[in-house]
C-alpha cells in the first residue's frame, strides 16, 4: 500500500477520533504555513553554523512529560556554568521540533545574569520534543530534549 | 484501495487506543509542580491591576463599602461571603452585581456584567477576601435557603437534546474519570478549592474567566442553552457550586487549563 | 501593551542571584489561525525582540519567535550587583514598543 493512499484514509478516520490526542495533533499540523516556517534540521544549522551538537547533562531541560493544553506549556532551561567573563553560557535557544517554526525564543545571555536559566511558556501544535541548545562561550552547543505529550482536554 | 486503507486505520486506530490505555495518562508530581508554578507568575496579574483601577475610577473601595453597609476593613471577611442577600437590592446577589448596584449608586455607567471591564473588576474585588475562607452561609435567611434549592435544582435538571445536567458529569461519585484526557474535578476538594479559585486564568483561552462564564461554557460544550448571566437560575447554581467549597482558601486570580 | 516585572524572591542582598519575570499582555498571533467567520488568516503579531538593561548596561538580549505563549512569560536569573534600576524593552514586529522600569533595591 502506498504511505500516500494510507495517510489519506487515516485522515478521514482521525477527524472522527478525537478523544486521541495523537491522531488528533497529526490532523493539526496540516495547517497553513506561518510567516516564520523554518524546519528542526535548518534552525539548528542557523544555530551552530553546522557545529556538532553534543547532548549534555549540563543542560537540564524541564518541561512537562504530559501537557494539559498545547496553548501554556511551561519550560525552564538551566544550564551548569560559573558564567564568568572566561567561561559562560552565550545563548540558549529553545525549539519545538514539529512546530511550523521550531523556532521559539534566542536568549543571549551576559555573565551579569550569574546562572545561565531561562523560563517561558510555549504553545505546542502537538505531541514533539522541546529541544535546548547553549551556546558555551569556547564555541561548543550543548543540548538537551524533553518529549511533551500534548492532550485534549474535557469540556472546553 | 480505499476500503483497505481504511480498514488499516482502523485497526491501526484500536492499536493505538491499546497503547495509549497502557501509556501513562496522568501528570507526574514534577509536571504538576510546573504548573502550580504559573500561579507564581499569572498573566491574569495583569488584568487584576487593571480591574483595581477601574475600579477606584468607577467607584472606590470606600463608597463599595458604604453601598453594602459595612465598615471598608470588614470588606475582605463580607466579600469572602458571596453570593449573599443584599437589603439594598432585595435578593440574593453576586459580586458582579454589586459592582453594577456601586456604580449605579455613584451615579457611573454601569458595565455590564459581560464586559472585559467586568471581569476585570470583579476579579479584582474577589481578590481583597484572598487569604479568607469561602463563608458562604446558605441557610442565613428565607432567599439564601430558596436560593440553594434552585441552585441544586438547576445542577440536576436535565436538559438539552442529550439529556445532560451538570450532575452527569460533575456528581462525587465520578471525580477522577476521564472527559477526553481530563480528569473530572471534585469541586467541593480542598485542592481545587473550585468556588474561591475563580475568576481565574484559562490557559486554553488564554484569557480571565469568571465563575458564572465558565459555566456557562460548560453549558455550551455540553450542548446546552446557556443561561443568562445576572438570572436567578445562574446565581442560584454559583450558590449551590461555591457552597460545596465552603471553608476552603479565597485565591483568585488562579491558573485553570 | 502592559507588562509586569517580578523579582523573586521579594527580599535579596548583594551578591544574590534572583529571577526576574517578564510577563506582557500580547496576542502573540502565529499568523497561521484564521478568523472564523470570514476565513481569513488573521496576521502575524508576535513580541520578537526583548532586552533586559540594568543602570542602561544590557544584562539579556531576547530574539522571540511566535510560538511563545499568548500573554508571555520571559523568565531570566540576576546577580544582584546592587540597587540601581532594571529596565526591560519589549518591541512586537509590527513596531509597537513598550519599556518598563522596576528599582532593584537589595536589603542589608
Amino acid at each position: 500500500m502506498e504511505r500516500r493512499s494510507f495517510l489519506k484514509g487515516f485522515g478521514a478516520v482521525a477527524a472522527c477520533a478525537i478523544a486521541l490526542p495523537h491522531v488528533a495533533s497529526a490532523a493539526e499540523e496540516k495547517k497553513s504555513a506561518g510567516p516564520n516556517e523554518m524546519n528542526y534540521e535548518t534552525a539548528v544549522a542557523a544555530i551552530t553554523g553546522g557545529k556538532a551538537l553534543v547532548a549534555s547533562d549540563k543542560v537540564k531541560m524541564e518541561a512537562p512529560e504530559i501537557a494539559e493544553n498545547g496553548a501554556v506549556v511551561p519550560v525552564k532551561v538551566t544550564v551548569e556554568s560559573p558564567m564568568t567573563s572566561k567561561d559562560h553560557v552565550k545563548a540558549i535557544h529553545v525549539l519545538a521540533s514539529k512546530n511550523g517554526n521550531v523556532r521559539c525564543a534566542n536568549i543571549y545571555l551576559t555573565p551579569a545574569n550569574g546562572e545561565a536559566f531561562f523560563g517561558t511558556r510555549v504553545k505546542l501544535g502537538g505531541t514533539q520534543d522541546v529541544v535546548a541548545i547553549a551556546e558555551m562561550s569556547d564555541g561548543t552547543f550543548l543540548t538537551a530534549k524533553q518529549n511533551v505529550k500534548v492532550t485534549i482536554g474535557g469540556c472546553g | 484501495m480505499r476500503t483497505l486503507s481504511i480498514t488499516a486505520a482502523l485497526v491501526c486506530l484500536a492499536f493505538l487506543a491499546t497503547a495509549n490505555a497502557e501509556e501513562k495518562l496522568s501528570m507526574s508530581e514534577a509536571d504538576k509542580k510546573m504548573y502550580a508554578e504559573l500561579l507564581e507568575s499569572n498573566p491574569a496579574e495583569m488584568e487584576v491591576a487593571e480591574g483595581e483601577q477601574l475600579f477606584g475610577e468607577l467607584i472606590g473601595s470606600a463608597n463599595y463599602a458604604k453601598m453594602l453597609g459595612v465598615k471598608e476593613k470588614d470588606l475582605p471577611k463580607y466579600i469572602a461571603g458571596f453570593p449573599r442577600y443584599v437589603e439594598s437590592a432585595k435578593k440574593v446577589v453576586t459580586l458582579a452585581q454589586t459592582i453594577q448596584m456601586a456604580a449605579a449608586a455613584n451615579e457611573k455607567p454601569v458595565p455590564k456584567l459581560e464586559s472585559k471591564e467586568m471581569v476585570k473588576m470583579s476579579a479584582y474585588v474577589k481578590s481583597i477576601a484572598n487569604g479568607q475562607k469561602t463563608s458562604i452561609d446558605v441557610k442565613a435567611n428565607k432567599h439564601m435557603q430558596e436560593m440553594m434549592k434552585l441552585g441544586q435544582e438547576v445542577f440536576e435538571e436535565r436538559r438539552g437534546g442529550r439529556g445532560l445536567s451538570c450532575n452527569n458529569c460533575h456528581s462525587s461519585d465520578i471525580v477522577g474519570q476521564r472527559l477526553r484526557m481530563q480528569p473530572l474535578p471534585d469541586l467541593g476538594a480542598k485542592e481545587t478549592a473550585a468556588a474561591g479559585t475563580w475568576p481565574a486564568y484559562r490557559m486554553t483561552q488564554s484569557q480571565m474567566v469568571t465563575l458564572d462564564k465558565r459555566m456557562q461554557q460548560c453549558m455550551k460544550n455540553a450542548l446546552l442553552a446557556e443561561i443568562p448571566l445576572g438570572s436567578k437560575e445562574i446565581v442560584a447554581l454559583e450558590v449551590y457550586v461555591t457552597n460545596k467549597t465552603k471553608g476552603n482558601n479565597i485565591s483568585v486570580p488562579s491558573v485553570k487549563r | 501593551m502592559k507588562t509586569l516585572i517580578k523579582i523573586k524572591p521579594k527580599d535579596y542582598k548583594a551578591g544574590d542571584i534572583v529571577k526576574i519575570d517578564f510577563m506582557a499582555m500580547h496576542p502573540m498571533e502565529t499568523g497561521m489561525r484564521k478568523n472564523k467567520d470570514t476565513g481569513a488568516l488573521i496576521p502575524a503579531e508576535y513580541i520578537d525582540e526583548v532586552k533586559f538593561l540594568f543602570n542602561d548596561t544590557l544584562i539579556t538580549k531576547m530574539v522571540i519567535w511566535e510560538s511563545l505563549s499568548v500573554n508571555p512569560l520571559m523568565s531570566i536569573s540576576f546577580k544582584v550587583p546592587g540597587a540601581g534600576a532594571l529596565k526591560v524593552i519589549a518591541k512586537d514586529n509590527k513596531g509597537q514598543s513598550v519599556e518598563s522600569t522596576t528599582q532593584i533595591t537589595p536589603k542589608g
